[in-house]
């Protein structure tokens, strides 16, 4: 899909204009952002994203190296030996493809390698199918990777390249997934600002990613030796350095949030960095979303608060780390809550999504009635009026009558 | 750092005694045809025996020099001959009681003693050699120019008694030097140490414990970004036969049709010998191993191994090579191709590596077992690139029966006499193959074959 | 001064314990002293000097360069004239006292002088030293007869050298047969003959009973009363080993130093090796055999004794070997006859066309073997006979070819 330009690019330090699908979005912010490498491997519905990229380097536009490799077991691999080295990467995967790239998947953040990596959600095999859903990326949220859900198109431009900032922030030093949907956000055709390129290379500043380990002759080193077992100095070892990770991750809560101000300011589009509140101070029950269906709940909820209903809309942006404090101001200030998945928890009969904040409202130290919605698996459409539904069941849910089933939003579509 | 010199080796086995060496010595010591001129002697065989051979050794400790009442035998620092000087020999012959072998001996004809000086490092007996039982060994040059450089892997590792790979990563990472990466796999070079525990690091150079699957690939990443920057470096990788082979073939395959800029080293040991001696897909058929174990219904493995360094000629990448521990000469040459080619291309080089603790040999006989695998052609050492082919570097055109290297290994110990004759008919047909494919390499290329 | 490594002689002996002392050792101290005023230089080469062959100043086995290079202290001129072992010191004839942890004497042997009368009062000659030689060559230069007593290999050497500058020589020997320490009778009338046939008189079985200055040389009366004069004479009648600095030192002496198969004497920390010492025969007894294999073979053993090699291999014992040309002929024996029963004995050759072989075999092993202008490899009968190699299986080859044989047998143990 070839982007459509807008014919009044403007001049240095204004932006240009553009309407470009999802995918392309993302390869523009992967450019602005400069990358040393990227490797690439072809998997629906992330490929037009790959092939942005490639003909971007074939036209000379990205000054970049194009690892062409066999699978994207390969493409993670690669990248982190280019990290390690002191370059910084792309790639981008999704379902099957991060299931096979699973293996050097999870050392990533072990490593601490800054790396941004694209998800383009879809949903996991079996049943096969290759439409969008957020079961794989789900499956991978205890990964170690930080994961942040676009909404727009603009968003994903945005946060792609807010990414490589918040990575290689020398208090996080995590791999991070921008995740958008797969079909809604990846073929989703919008016009959408480009920053000034100069501008963005102000706002990122040099590639900062192996500071902290290195294949560097000049800083010669064992990169992840063994650790020996129980008895010996190991065990202390891997718990101090899991601490550190999990320190890292609570870090990128403060500069996830710090860096979209950043944006803002130097920008002017504010993202709701962790968690977005829609119409939520006066309401009394509210929707919690991730991703794209966010902008069909908007609109339900304009549609209910038009009939005088006091509801509104949480929006997850940042789902790991997970953010507990956002979430725990945004859930008390409503008494019921409904949350829609795109994906399941197949141990908990509901949605991931769901589950995380059942966690949550326990911090508000306030039980409230919550129910699970589950819809928009294998690329369906999550419509307003599947939303008004939700809104419908939120607003009666009460104590000793909530099934204990999710509701399954696209069952009878 | 004392120094090391080249120096003749004679094989006995290889001799049929035609002389030739002498006439050559003579010409070239004499200008004569007459052997008597000669200061190699080659003793003919008796009923029985085989050809045995009086040449000066060039001994590093020379009691012929001791002995010389006159300075006119010295050793030379440079060249490693024991140099005669004629204008200082007196004739008294003391040094002939000092050598036990007949190497300064009073040649009659010539009026006083005469003996080999090596021809300047060119002996003219090796050249007339028909059946190479004379060899000039030259592996000193590999000593002279490497013992001195740093040893990149710390002391101590942990490898098991008689296991060649610590000899082999050792010499390799001297020669390859310090602006390199070394990327190692899970198997027996990790787990002796290389890559460190702890926090701790077993190598001097930057060395990665990477995964079994991705060695390759993730080398090419670490090759792709110092190129990028514009820095040498090598990239180097040092795996086992799994990582190569097995879970690892995908990375290796791909890197090597994309002809990634690194040096990949398979250490093969056929086999997982680290995590408990089980089979992989280069262990040899009829191999006992704890995955493919000896009993009512099975007797070691049931297929064959596959021919990995010959699949890695196939993906057209820029170097192959195989080699072996028991010919260093002939291994540090590759290694030295391969370094100069990892700067552009792959170089794949696939090193047989005997196990004295997951094959059950003793431990002393490892160079042995290695030699073994050579001469009977169960290992052929033969290098390729896509413009000259595959050629054998150690042709053996006389190979001694497969039956007495597989005596050699506990592996193998259960073989039945059919067992061991599928295994000779399988090294016969492999080399047959490698022959046809030097023929071919020969057909394609007349002109580059010097 | 002090030195940790404390060398007495400059010569063979001396030489190899430096070496091998410093192939263990690179920085103890380690001091050579010698009486000798050159730089070390092998007595064998003398008679080479004598003959010209050899300049004196192309004779160094050891030049300045290589004692720096090896930081050995190399003091010439030193004769040392008492040793103290209670305190580690010896003293020197100029009365500098040098103090040691470890002492090897390597003094060699000088002439023996026989009883002849009137031997004080007329001048003589001796070969041991570069000095003795070079007087030697000068004396020559203006002699037209001389007398060489002791048909040893010295005597026969020299005796031959001077024939070669025209000077009419008689060879007196006590022996009924030259080089009688080597040689069967056989064989040393074939040595006799080619020396006879060159014009020198050789008077075997005879031995001077006096002497008396006549003009510039002397008169001789032999045992049998015949007179011969001379313008030369030279003393070849054996030699004996330089100790006598070591009286009240408490180190133990026979004919010369009573050493064990490490070189050590009874005394620790002294070692002594070479023509001095006194060691192991190979088939028994404490022998001395004065020949540079020997000396080389005692000095490198004491020497890594003395720099703690623990790798030392004990001294096999003195097997007696020879190598000698006349005349542009060889003669080589190695080993030693038969002593009695149980020997085997294999003579071949032909007196008159000058060859011949002797080969004595005892319980299938090589005791000794002599061939005059049949070469074989001294080394490998020398090692023949220090392994005790069984020949029975090649015997027959053995005796027909004994060079071949025994290459053949070495090469085998080489592979
Ligand atoms: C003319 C001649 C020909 C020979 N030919 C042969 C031959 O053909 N084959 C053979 O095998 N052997 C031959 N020999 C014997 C051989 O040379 C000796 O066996 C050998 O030199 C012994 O070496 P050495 O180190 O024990 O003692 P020597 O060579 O005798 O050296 C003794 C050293 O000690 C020094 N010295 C002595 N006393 C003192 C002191 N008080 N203080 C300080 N320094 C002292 C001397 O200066 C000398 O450096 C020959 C000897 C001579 C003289």
């Amino acid at each position: 899909m070839t982007a459509v330009t807008d014919t009044s690019r403007s001049a240095s330090n204004k932006p240009s204009f553009v309407v470009c699908e999802g995918n392309e979005a993302a390869a523009i912010g992967v450019g602005l952002a400069r990358p040393d490498v990227v490797a690439v491997y072809p998997i629906t519905p992330q490929s037009s994203l790959v092939e942005h990229l490639s003909q971007m380097i074939a036209d000379g536009r990205l000054q970049a190296d194009l690892m062409n490799v066999e699978g994207e077991h390969a493409v993670m691999c690669g990248l982190q030996g280019v990290a390690l080295a002191g370059g910084r990467t792309f790639t981008a995967t999704c379902g099957p493809g991060l299931a096979f790239m699973f293996e050097p998947y999870v050392r990533t953040p072990g490593l601490r390698l800054p790396m941004v990596a694209s998800l383009v959600t879809r949903d996991l095999l079996t049943p096969q199918c290759v439409w969008g859903g957020q079961q794989d990326a789900m499956v991978v949220r205890e990964a170690g990777w930080i994961q942040m859900y676009c909404e727009t198109v603009q968003e994903i431009l945005d946060s792609t390249v807010m990414a490589y900032k918040i990575a290689e922030h020398r208090d996080v030093m995590l791999p991070i997934n921008v995740c958008h949907d797969g079909n809604y956000l990846s073929f989703g055709v919008t016009r959408v600002e480009v920053p000034d390129q100069q501008d963005v290379d102000e706002f990122l500043g040099p590639p900062n990613t192996n500071w902290h380990i290195a294949l560097d002759p000049l800083r010669p080193m064992g990169v992840d030796p063994l650790t020996g077992g129980a008895g010996g100095a190991g065990p202390r070892n891997f718990v101090r350095y899991r601490k550190g990770q999990v320190r890292g991750m609570q870090n990128a809560l403060r500069v996830i949030r710090e860096v979209h101000a950043a944006w803002g300011e130097r920008f002017g589009r504010y993202h709701a960095p962790l968690v977005e509140e829609y119409r939520l101070d006066d309401a009394d029950y509210a929707l919690v979303t991730i991703g794209s269906m966010t902008g069909a709940a908007k609109d339900a909820i304009d549609i209910a608060r038009d009939k005088g209903e006091a509801v509104g809309l949480i929006k997850i942006k940042t789902f790991r780390p997970f953010p507990l404090e956002a979430m725990v101001a945004a859930l008390a200030k409503v008494k019921r809550i409904g949350v829609v998945d795109r994906s399941v928890s197949f141990g908990w009969n509901c949605g991931p999504l769901y589950q995380d904040t059942l966690g949550a409202i326990y911090h508000t130290g306030r039980a409230i009635p919550a129910i699970s919605f589950i819809g928009g698996l294998a690329g369906a459409d999550i419509t307003v009026e599947h939303f008004a539904r939700a809104i419908a069941l939120t607003r009666e849910a009460e104590w000793g009558r909530i099934s204990s089933e999710p509701v399954w939003l696209n069952e009878n579509d | 750092m004392g120094k090391c010199f080249s120096t003749l080796q004679f094989h006995t086995s290889r001799c049929d005694g035609c002389g030739d060496c002498m006439t050559a010595c003579a010409q070239a010591k004499a200008n004569t045809d007459d052997q008597a001129y000669s200061r190699i002697h080659i003793l003919p065989k008796t009923a029985g025996e085989v050809v045995e051979l009086a040449l000066c050794r060039q001994c590093a400790d020379p009691i012929c020099v001791m002995n010389c009442p006159s300075g006119a035998l010295s050793k030379n620092g440079d060249t490693g001959v024991i140099d005669w000087a004629e204008s200082k020999c007196v004739n008294c012959l003391l040094c002939t009681a000092g050598c036990a072998y007949a190497g300064i001996v009073y040649e009659a004809k010539v009026g006083h003693v005469a003996k080999c000086d090596l021809c300047d490092g060119d002996p003219a007996c090796v050249k007339v050699c028909p059946s190479e039982a004379i060899e000039y060994r030259t592996a000193a040059r590999i000593f002279n120019a490497y013992a001195g450089k740093e040893d990149m892997f710390c002391r101590g590792l942990s490898a098991c008694h008689g296991c060649n790979s610590e000899l082999l990563i050792r010499h390799t990472m001297r020669m390859v030097g310090p602006d390199s990466v070394v990327a190692a796999p899970p198997g027996c070079i990790p787990g002796m140490g290389t890559v460190g525990y702890n926090g701790q690091t077993g190598a001097k150079v930057p060395i990665f414990h990477s995964l079994l699957t991705n060695t390759a690939t993730m080398l090419a990443g670490v090759k792709m970004q110092y190129n990028r920057v514009g820095r040498d470096v090598t990239a180097i990788a040092l795996a086992g036969d799994g990582g190569t082979s097995d879970a690892g073939f995908q990375s290796v395959s791909g890197a090597a049709e994309r002809n990634d800029p690194i040096l990949f080293i398979c250490v093969d040991n056929e086999g997982y010998m680290n995590t408990g001696m089980q089979s992989s897909g280069v262990t040899p058929y009829g191999s006992w191993t704890s995955t493919t174990p000896v009993g009512g219904q099975m007797q070691g493995k049931r297929t064959e191994a596959k021919n990995l360094p010959i699949i890695m000629t196939m993906h057209n990448c820029s170097y192959v090579a195989t080699a072996s521990t028991a010919f260093l000469e002939d291994y540090y040459a590759k290694l030295e191709k391969a370094i100069k080619v990892a700067k552009t291309g792959m170089a794949y080089l696939h090193v047989h590596a005997p196990c004295p603790t997951g094959w059950r040999f003793p431990s002393g006989i490892t160079t042995e077992v290695c030699r073994m695998q050579v001469r009977t052609n169960f290992v052929a050492l033969w290098e390729y690139d896509p413009e000259n082919g595959l050629r054998f570097t150690h042709p053996v055109d006389r190979p001694e029966p497969v039956a007495d290297y597989l005596k050699m290994i506990g592996k193998y110990r259960h073989l039945s006499e059919e067992q061991i004759a599928h295994i000779q008919r399988t090294v016969d047909e492999k080399i047959t193959y490698l022959r046809q494919l030097t023929v071919m390499a020969a057909t394609r290329h007349p002109a580059s074959v010097h | 001064m002090r030195s940790k490594y404390m060398i007495v002689g400059s010569s063979h002996a001396a030489l190899e314990a430096a070496t091998a002392i410093r192939l263990i050792d690179a920085d103890g101290t380690l001091t050579l002293l010698t009486r000798d005023a050159h730089l070390p230089y092998s007595p064998t080469i003398l008679p080479y000097v004598v003959s010209g062959r050899s300049q004196p100043d192309n004779v160094v086995l050891r030049d300045q360069a290589y004692f720096n290079d090896n930081a050995i202290v190399f003091v010439p001129g030193a004769t040392v004239v008492s040793i103290d072992p209670a305190q580690s010191s010896l003293r020197l004839a100029s009365g500098d006292t040098w103090r040691y942890d470890r002492l090897l004497i390597a003094t060699g042997a000088a002439p023996m002088l026989p009883p002849v009368r009137g031997l004080t009062d007329v001048p003589f000659h001796v070969l041991r030293s570069l000095d003795d030689a070079i007087n030697l060559r000068q004396a020559m230069g203006q002699a037209r007869s001389a007398i060489v007593l002791g048909a040893g290999l010295i005597g026969m050497h020299t005796a031959e050298n001077m024939a070669k500058a025209d000077i009419a020589v008689t060879v007196v020997e006590l022996q009924s047969h030259a080089l009688a320490g080597y040689f069967e009778p056989r064989a040393s009338a074939i040595i006799e003959r080619t020396f006879a046939r060159n014009g020198i008189s050789m008077l075997m079985g005879q031995t001077l009973r006096s002497v008396e200055r006549k003009g510039d040389g002397c008169l001789a009366t032999l045992a049998d009363g015949q007179t011969i004069a001379a313008d030369l004479l030279l003393l070849c009648t054996g030699v004996k080993p330089n100790i006598g600095f070591l009286n009240g030192s408490g180190i133990e002496v026979d004919t010369g130093i009573l050493v064990d198969d490490l070189m050590r004497t009874n005394l620790p920390n002294i070692w002594a090796a070479g023509d001095v010492a006194q060691a192991r025969g190979f088939w028994g007894g404490k022998v001395i055999n004065g020949i540079l294999p020997n000396a080389v073979g005692q000095g490198r053993i004491a020497g890594l004794g003395m720099a703690d090699d623990a790798g030392v291999t004990p001294f096999a014992g003195v097997v007696p070997l020879n190598t000698y040309s006349f005349f542009g002929q060889q003669a080589i024996s190695v080993g030693r006859g038969s002593t009695g029963s149980g020997f085997e004995i294999e003579e071949c050759g032909n007196e008159a066309d000058g060859v011949y072989r002797h080969i004595v075999l005892k319980d299938g092993q090589l005791v000794g073997i002599a061939t005059i202008n049949d070469f074989i490899d001294a080394g490998i009968m020398w090692q023949l006979i220090l392994r005790g190699t069984d020949l029975s299986p090649v015997k027959a080859e053995f005796i027909a070819n004994p060079q071949l044989t025994g290459r053949r047998l070495m090469s085998q143990t080489w592979r």
